[in-house]
């Protein structure tokens, strides 16, 4: 555990050999029309989602041909649990008449599944949550989500840069902080191809907390370098990085396992819509520790006998 | 519910338009007594509305999305006909009188006035009974509508909402007095919701430009409720578990930053109930994490704290310094973190504000409970003798001075 530096290439290594495959999936997301890749949930695809139950319990299945043959053959059906069935289909009502028939109230076009399910299936006992998306929503939430990963990273990095004085601790930063969303994106790209695991509008609030969370571990790791550069001035940079490592790996495994730990029993014990979101904290904030410990101090190391090596061959200050 | 404006021939609308509409929606809303209502403008052409506790949304809906232009249309009667009025013979025309409901499609129709000359609008009765919408005209409309129908008595005249016909009357008399009624049409009268929605966008006006619903999100307790109560469990969970791991980790000053936890959680729920912070499931999830986070001050203290005794300092000193030292750190993560929960906050959604909103109060009220809350509480424990063993701290017996000369060693290995 203390020779970290000394081993730098092979904590890079392993951050490629996870990062990689994670980006050829995400690339492939828009390559493949959606066949490979991320899944998109309505939120940025555009569509009506309803949440109902029936008096008797039916298989989805049988209630999804109910309602393609009522006019909506893009339907998908599935259970959500306590007995709720789940309907995705095409935005519905958004208008309150279609343009074939103006004057059709608002909700015939749910009204009509409605009866549909009723008189082929059986009594619904219960209507759940309703929502639609139209695609001008959706199309904005991709813009935003890029725009606010964006901010979020020039934020920290101007942030980290003034209080260290360096731009150096700042983009070394930067890249540990992209490196975690590169990872969760990934893996639910890799997750959305085997598994078929959907993001919805609530995943760029997890990368934004992953961002703001993940630079926890690199804050503590600078502090103690920065720390230490004063206290041991003279020695080797790649020594004082590397005590700083060792001296708050506690530290940073401590605050990991506390917030993983408040993460695992919402994963294990809480349900519905913020699985996917809880998920995506937690691989985000792993990877965040990973990379705050192995990245981001030896990139720093790097950087610094990159400068070193540069300075002291001829060659380089004559190009330089 | 969330709303686009429309561009009208090219023209988009301004900020002030936006504003208008959203002023306009806001007073409709209010008008139906829903309580709490949200309406809100977002981005340059985006209006969100929030309705709790609606029991009929598509009635709300078919009110809101209204352009609400209402139009006073002359049919003339060399097309449409008129009405004999001293003997009630028709004369046919070479159309039929649109009835209700019908659109208004012939695009030589000009309207006389429009529904900005109408000062004031209720619900009544006609003679016969029937339910009728009631209006005063300003002195425009007055003069252009004496004028207009002392001239065409027997003819008829169209009253269109956004171009669908309410009711198409004839003329009986000249009217003068700037005074009017509109009848539900066939007979029938008004239902008393479409007279009152009718009053509703006369009296608040018509919107500058006509809005477009892009997407409507309509949320029940039931299937949300069980995932509530899971989402609580789960957070219960997650604390005590916290508890234990600081307590296994830190010992007694474990125990003090748990019951500065447990503050911290009464404040945070505190706030919930001053600032209208929505618990939706990603609320609480944002409430959990934060508990999780808020120990993290801690942990960079006490574990600061341990350093400062392992090279031999004494409690009281080896405390100060673990709070002194850790300050930079706790600050800079804790500033990152509230960077990107506000930048959420500004851009997000409702759902994703609710979130950040959240993690804004946590970040901030934990700089409070994990820093001078638990300092006020260590500070009175560590001046008794009985607790002034480094153990009780975390720190492994035989451990102490280990540490010392860390780095000399470690660089001469190097070198």
């Amino acid at each position: 555990m203390n020779k970290i530096i000394a081993r730098k290439r092979w904590f890079f290594l392993f951050s490629l050999l996870v990062t990689i495959p994670g980006l050829i999936f995400i690339v492939a997301t828009p390559l493949s029309g959606g066949a490979l890749g991320l899944k998109f949930s309505v939120d940025y695809t555009g569509g009506t989602v309803w949440e109902f139950k029936l008096e008797q319990p039916a298989d989805a299945l049988v209630v999804r041909d109910v309602i393609a043959a009522a006019g909506h053959p893009e339907v998908q059906v599935a259970e959500a649990g306590s007995g709720f069935l789940i309907m995705r289909t095409k935005p519905l009502d958004l208008q309150s008449g279609s343009e074939s028939d103006p004057s059709q109230p608002a909700g015939a076009e749910l009204a009509a599944i409605r009866a549909a399910i009723e008189s082929e299936v059986g009594p619904i006992a219960e209507a759940g949550s309703l929502s639609t998306v139209g695609p001008v929503i959706s199309q904005d939430l991709t813009q935003q989500a890029i725009l606010l990963i964006a901010l979020g990273s020039i934020g920290i990095v101007l942030w980290m840069t003034y209080r260290f004085r360096n731009l150096r601790f700042g983009l070394a930063a930067l890249a540990a902080l992209l490196h975690d969303v590169i990872v969760t994106v990934g893996f639910f790209a890799v997750a959305g191809t085997l598994f078929g695991v959907e993001i919805d509008a609530l995943f760029i609030t997890a990368m934004l907390t992953i961002i703001g969370f993940s630079v926890h571990d690199t804050i503590v790791v600078f502090d103690r370098v920065r720390e230490n550069l004063a206290r041991y001035a003279g020695a080797p940079f790649s020594d004082i990085v590397n005590h700083s490592i060792v001296q708050t790996l506690g530290r940073s495994f401590n605050t990991t396992a506390t917030v993983l730990i408040t993460l695992l029993s919402l994963l294990v014990f809480a349900g519905g819509s913020i699985r996917t979101f809880v998920l995506a904290l937690f691989v985000g904030i792993l990877s965040g520790t990973y990379s705050s410990i192995f990245n981001a101090s030896p990139l720093l190391v790097w950087w610094d006998e990159r400068v070193t090596a540069r300075k002291s061959s001829p060659s380089a200050r004559r190009t330089a | 519910m969330e709303y686009q404006v429309q561009p009208v021939d090219g023209v988009i609308a301004t900020a002030a338009d936006v504003a208008t509409i959203r002023d306009i929606i806001e007073r409709r809303v209010n008008s139906t007594g829903v309580a709490e209502p949200l309406v809100q403008t977002q981005g340059s052409d985006r209006i969100i509305v929030e309705l709790p506790g609606v029991s009929d949304p598509d009635a709300i809906r078919a009110l809101l999305g209204t352009t609400g232009r209402l139009d006073f249309i002359p049919l003339p009667a060399e097309t449409y006909g008129s009405i004999d009025v001293a003997t009630g013979a028709p004369t046919a025309g070479v159309k039929p009188v649109p009835g209700q409901g019908a659109l208004l499609d012939d695009p030589t129709l000009k309207p006389l006035f429009s529904g900005e000359q109408i000062s004031t609008s209720s619900v009544s009765t006609d003679d016969t009974g029937q339910r009728v919408v009631s209006f005063s005209l300003k002195s425009e409309g007055a003069d252009l509508f004496s004028t207009y129908t002392s001239e065409n008595i027997g003819s008829y005249f169209a009253i269109a909402l956004d171009g669908t016909i309410v009711s198409a009357p004839y003329i009986q008399s000249a009217i003068t007095g700037g005074e009017g009624q509109i009848s539900g049409g066939a007979g029938g009268g008004f239902a008393l919701e479409e007279a009152t929605s009718l009053v509703t966008i006369l009296k608040f006006g018509s919107l500058p430009f006509p809005i477009a619903e892009i997407g409507v999100t309509e949320v029940k307790a039931t299937l949300g409720a069980a995932f509530l109560g899971q989402a609580l469990f789960a957070g219960a969970v997650g604390i005590l578990l916290v508890f234990l791991f600081m307590i296994m980790h830190y010992r007694l000053a474990g125990l003090v930053a748990s019951g500065a936890l447990i503050f911290y959680m009464l404040i945070v729920l505190a706030f919930f109930r001053l600032i209208p912070v929505t618990l939706t499931l990603a609320g609480i999830a944002g409430f959990v994490l934060s508990i999780g986070m808020a120990v993290d001050a801690n942990i960079l203290i006490f574990e600061r704290t341990k350093e400062e005794l392992r090279i031999g300092k004494g409690i009281i000193p080896a405390v100060e310094a673990g709070f002194s030292r850790a300050w930079n750190s706790i600050l800079d993560s804790n500033v990152s973190s509230l960077i990107t929960a506000f930048i959420l906050f500004y851009f997000g959604s409702s759902t994703i504000k609710g979130f950040a909103l959240v993690l804004i109060i946590g970040v901030l009220c934990s700089m409070f409970t994990a820093i001078s809350l638990t300092r006020v509480m260590l500070r009175a424990v560590i001046h008794q003798p009985r607790f002034s063993s480094p153990y009780l701290y975390g720190v492994g017996r035989g451990d102490l001075d280990s540490e010392a000369a860390a780095l000399k060693p470690a660089g001469a290995q190097h070198e």
